[in-house]
């Protein structure tokens, strides 16, 4: 007979139950990034532009990446109103006077509040159950702003409040980052992005782009800093994908279906010295895409038949995806086998797959492969180096996205990661999703994560956020 | 008999100087803006007609931090008083060439300044102390000139009989034009596209 855990022993299980703890720490505060500004700009339903938020349709996709504009927009669409910060015949002025812009006619905020019941199920040492109920209400809340200023530029934010268990909270400036839209040459060809925002290397399949409450993280928190390389994952050590950079970014569109992205960030940190970067050295990235059939990628419906359910098409999109970093001289103690003090620095650390997306009608099938290399160098304590490794790891999913009817849509997804050291286990998880969208900005997800390795480990979350 | 003679004289004058005298009218389809508001309809140039410069002002108000109206056409050779009726400075100025690129400087409230449009024009007018501030004025080759309201409709008076290029004008939309023969009352409507 299994012996009950009771509330005061609590803290002790969780030392011993590590696997559950991380499964919790990652489960907690996901972004939220459906924005209730843009239906009070065009007095239009966020179905509009979500299948449900925040994932996009295609034509959600198109406005994000017109820099938060509709396809072909008119004057007639856009309900608020601009203030005018100049005449358009000021352009025949400059430079003799500022060149004319706008402001957004309504001040451009939003919130979104999310709240959860978090159901964890895990084993200890002896086998024995542990769970834990936990009413995380509220677990976070954001303020987003986001529009146009004027022709070519626009503009997204993100406050993050997550509350602590203790009742604290942690803030985060989640996304800061200004567009600069079609500045020259052909349109939508070429775009800038400055600030802190997630990469479009990205596109699709981070966080703030999927329908389930929790990310893939065999993606983004693989810890690849290890003796003999990563083991596992572990949120904020070392760099498998960054889910937010701090950066400049250039990307666009090409003839409606390629599209593009390369990009310049921080790379770790922060620096000893109050720095964001760790070191002077940049990391880069880059991602090319190529959409076949359904709308293209500007929203352009040229030749195509699509149905009047506006999720729905039949496209595949295929896109290559690489990122390029430098952690030269950031240390990362960690403690030998025999005790000792080391420091592993990982020098340079590349990653590059290939991501995938097919919709057929109510199915949305996507995910990426991914590959990565890290030339990790363990010194000791005075800096000597000790060895010197290039550990790969691997890592992919696949997840399927189903609109069952548009209030009710199901989601499920398999992760999986063979980590940088040989002999730790895989990473695999199944994350199960269920969502009932309530109204077009409030919605109820239940979700189950299972730990496929520990495959004891689960836990079941039912999710509720509005915003507005 | 002469009385009879000069009555018929008189009657046949009065009623053949209207009927010789028609009116286009219709409706500007502004496509994709708010309103059809603001578009101008005029006759353009009539080969071997011109029409003197009217001795009245027209007026071009600035109220409310706005030009006002927003589009004023007035005929070639009209002099345009621009009024100040804000309690705050206002200025006028063009960046047109056809306008000679005017700068009328700034006047307080109450106070006009003026200028002639002595070829005709399309001129921009701004405000430098009030950069969102935009209006315009055209000035036309001919007298037969409407400008549209919110639903698009216009209606040009007193216009001969006759055939004649008519073009509309909007701030924001492309021109366009299109030969109207006129015989009474005269509908033409045109659509406006970016």
């Amino acid at each position: 007979m299994k012996a009950k855990i009771s509330v005061s022993t609590r803290a002790t299980v969780w030392g011993v139950t590590a696997a559950m703890g991380l499964l919790l720490a990652l489960a907690a505060a996901s972004p939220a990034h459906a924005v209730p500004v843009f239906a009070r700009k065009y007095h239009t339903s966020c179905q509009t532009c979500h299948t449900v938020f925040p994932k996009l349709n295609p034509f959600g996709e198109a406005f994000r990446l017109l820099g938060y504009r509709m396809p072909g927009e008119t004057e007639e669409q856009v309900k608020e109103a601009p203030v005018s910060l100049g005449a358009e015949a000021y352009k025949r002025v400059w430079p003799k006077a500022v060149y004319p812009g706008d402001l957004p006619g309504v001040v451009p905020l939003a919130i979104n509040v999310k709240m959860a019941d978090i159901y964890a199920s895990s084993h200890d040492e002896s086998g024995n159950q542990i769970t834990h109920n936990d009413f995380q209400f509220p677990q976070e809340a954001n303020i987003f702003s986001a529009g146009t200023l004027g022709e070519h530029f626009s503009f997204f934010g993100e406050f993050t409040f997550a509350e602590t268990p203790d009742g604290g909270s942690e803030t985060e400036i989640e996304h800061a980052q200004l567009h600069v839209n079609s500045p020259f040459g052909p349109p939508h060809l070429i775009n800038f992005k400055i600030g802190k925002f997630s990469p479009d290397l990205e596109d699709r399949f981070q966080e703030m782009w999927l329908m389930t409450n929790n990310g893939v993280d065999t993606l983004f928190d693989y810890n690849p800093i290890g003796v003999n390389g990563g083991t596992g994952l572990e949120e904020d050590v070392g760099i498998s994908l960054p889910a937010l950079v701090k950066g400049i970014e250039m990307y666009g569109i090409a003839h409606h279906r390629l599209f593009y992205t390369v990009g310049v960030t921080n790379g770790l940190g922060p620096g000893p010295n109050d720095t964001a970067d760790g070191n002077s050295s940049k990391d880069i990235y880059a991602r090319v895409d190529y959409k076949f059939g359904g709308m293209g990628l500007d929203g352009d419906t040229t030749g195509v038949d699509l149905p009047p359910e506006n999720w729905r098409e039949n496209s595949f999109r295929l896109g290559l995806l690489g990122y390029d970093g430098d952690g030269s001289g950031i240390d990362f103690p960690v403690e030998g086998e025999d005790g000792l003090a080391l420091n592993i620095q990982d020098r340079r650390y590349q990653r590059y797959g290939v991501f995938g997306s097919w919709i057929w009608k109510d199915l949305n099938v996507f995910g990426v492969a991914l590959h990565g290399t890290d030339t990790l160098r363990v010194n000791d304590a005075s800096g000597i180096e000790i060895s010197e490794s290039k550990p790969s790891y691997d890592t992919w999913f696949v997840q399927a996205d189903y609109v069952i009817r548009p209030p009710f849509q199901v989601s499920l997804r398999y992760e999986d990661l063979k980590p940088g050291d040989q002999s730790a286990p895989d990473v695999r998880f199944l994350n199960a999703n269920f969502t009932y969208l309530m109204r077009a900005n409030i919605k109820t997800m239940l979700e189950y994560r299972r730990d496929l390795e520990e495959s004891q480990n689960y836990e079941i979350a039912a999710v509720l956020r509005f915003a507005y | 008999m002469k009385t009879a003679l000069l009555l018929s004289l008189v009657l046949l004058v009065a009623v053949a100087g209207p009927l010789a005298a028609g009116e286009i009218h219709g409706h500007v389809t502004a496509k994709g803006l708010r309103t059809s508001a603001d578009a101008v309809v005029y006759v353009d140039q009539i080969a071997g007609k011109s029409f003197p410069a009217p001795a009245a002002h027209a007026l071009m108000d600035q109220k409310d931090l706005q030009f006002q109206p927003h589009v004023l056409p007035v005929l070639v050779g009209t002099t345009v008083d621009f009024l100040n009726s804000d309690a705050v400075l206002h200025n006028v100025f063009s960046p047109d060439k056809c306008a000679d690129r005017f700068n009328l400087g700034s006047w307080p409230q109450g106070h006009k300044k003026s200028y002639t449009f002595k070829k005709p024009c399309i001129a921009a007018l701004l405000c430098n102390v009030h950069p969102e501030m935009e209006g315009f004025i055209l000035a036309l080759p001919t007298p037969y000139f409407a400008v549209t309201d919110a639903s698009g409709a216009y209606d040009i008076k007193g216009v001969p009989d006759g055939a004649y290029t008519v073009k509309v004008w909007h701030p924001k939309l492309k021109s366009v034009s299109q030969q109207v023969t006129v015989s009474g009352s005269t509908e033409a409507s045109f659509e406006l596209t970016k």
